[in-house]
């Protein structure tokens, strides 16, 4: 990734930080609001690599945790981790299309919402059953239409070292 | 690029990240409130709460503007429905004068005027809301320098609002009671049946009383008991709005509508005397 890219994504991590907690909140359907910091963990995942995604993340769950009270450390390990598995899921999918990401989004969406509040139950701090079904549902359509926005937007800002070393990396499924 | 040393990279990276948030989140839970950790959380929300409320304001006539989008279909069934109402008011009305007077001698024979003058609020705004979807919290604009105590109640002149659960020294946060993890002591205003007001982290509550056969009706109105140290009592919560039977058909569930309107708060009354029983234990150890 060039240094350019790294630094794109910092502070595409810090708006989606700033939007979470300032716009999202006042937007709220049926009781729920995107995660924007996994949307973009998870299409950073999708665009750049496992590692890039687990890291901004760890990144922006960290600032959602800090800034928020709840137990500091919890959405940056499910949000890191969602965003690796994304990275690592997506190999596995014949498709650069848009559909990848919207895919990986619903799912993981579903997974780090269960790991967040498994591990709040763990911890003491959620009663059983932590989460309804409905709002798992809810939450995952929400971030897939974030997640059609972001992408697109994330794609347009791919600086040239970046162009070379996705090509390097399509190369293997094309050849 | 070689494949396997940005293999063995990638997994150096995970378990360190994974390292660093299984530290972080067990130093969280064993420090106390006054830890470093709960410090930096605490400085975090006094810098976000002055954003967090200007942001409040600017977006709050958008989200007023869809939300009566979505709802003109409904509008016009809603003013003959508030005709209705405003018929039945003014029926009720010319009865409550003469109850009044009645209530007036009721009111001095319990000293509750008297308990309601001893309250002392502190004012405050709604500076933010909680980033994510599992916790029904609000950060107002006002903490410990103001005299705001963890614990504290939080109410409107609707209702009771939440407790305070972390208090910055300009800041505090206040977990709403439709959040999963609050639980208060409630009675209902016309059988006195006592029991815990629990959130789900949705719009409704649950109401589980003490006793299984609790004599509890639709339309029941339930106030804060005093029970558990933290809300003074008389502080009224919602209505009984649905008794149904519970999936194992053993327990009924009772269903407590809220008076408060959540998502439009701009202001809440923090009561900081009488100080919550919590705190007052707290202070003495």
């Amino acid at each position: 990734m060039s240094r350019n890219r790294e630094i794109f994504l910092f502070i595409v991590v810090v708006i989606a930080f700033i939007l979470q907690l300032s716009v999202m909140p006042q937007f709220k359907l049926l009781g729920v609001q995107p995660d924007l910091i996994l949307v973009v963990a998870i299409v950073v995942a999708v665009q750049d690599g496992p590692v890039e995604g687990a890291i901004i993340g760890f990144l922006g769950g960290m600032l959602q945790d800090i800034a928020s009270p709840q137990v500091m450390g919890v959405s940056a390990l499910s949000k890191a981790l969602a965003a690796f598995l994304a990275g690592v899921l997506k190999d596995f999918f014949m498709t650069y299309s848009i559909l990848l990401p919207v895919l990986l989004v619903f799912m993981l969406s579903f997974f780090e919402l269960l790991l967040h509040q498994g591990v709040l139950v763990v911890l003491g701090q959620e009663q059983l059953p932590p989460v309804r079904a409905g709002a798992l549902f809810a939450i995952s359509l929400y971030n897939v239409i974030a997640v059609l926005v972001i992408y697109p937007l994330l794609r347009r800002f791919r600086f040239p070292e970046k162009e070379e070393s996705f090509t390097l990396a399509g190369g293997n499924r094309r050849a | 690029m070689p494949a396997a040393p940005r293999t063995s990279r990638n997994r150096i990276i995970l378990i360190v990240i994974i390292i660093i948030c299984v530290a972080v989140v067990t130093l969280y839970v064993r420090e106390s409130d006054t830890g470093p950790l709960h410090s930096i959380q605490n400085f975090f929300l006094d810098l976000i709460s002055p954003i967090g409320r200007a942001f409040e304001k600017i977006f709050r006539p958008i989200k007023d503007g869809v939300v009566n989008v979505f709802h003109l279909p409904s509008l016009s069934k809603q003013r003959a429905d508030l005709q209705k109402e405003v018929d039945q008011l003014r029926r009720k009305k010319i009865e409550a004068r003469e109850l009044e007077a009645e209530n007036q001698e009721l009111k001095q024979l319990l000293k509750w005027s008297e308990t309601q003058a001893q309250l002392e609020t502190v004012g405050a705004d709604i500076a933010g809301q909680s980033p994510d979807n599992w916790q029904r919290m609000m950060i107002i604009n006002k903490g410990s320098s103001s005299g705001i105590k963890k614990y504290m109640a939080v109410v409107t002149e609707e209702g009771l609002v939440g407790r305070v659960i972390s208090v910055g020294s300009r800041s505090s946060v206040v977990q709403l009671i439709t959040d999963s993890r609050s639980g208060i002591g409630v009675r209902d205003q016309s059988s006195r049946e006592t029991g815990i007001m629990d959130g789900q982290n949705e719009e409704i509550l649950r109401f589980e009383p003490m006793k299984e056969d609790a004599e509890v009706k639709v339309g029941d109105i339930m106030e804060t008991s005093g029970l558990g140290g933290t809300c003074p009592p008389g502080i009224v919560i919602g209505t009984v709005s649905n008794l149904r039977k519970r999936s194992s058909g053993l327990t009924r569930l009772v269903e407590v509508k809220p008076f408060v309107t959540f998502s439009k708060l701009d202001q809440v009354l923090v009561i900081i005397t009488p100080e919550p029983e919590s705190v007052i234990l707290k202070e003495a150890q």
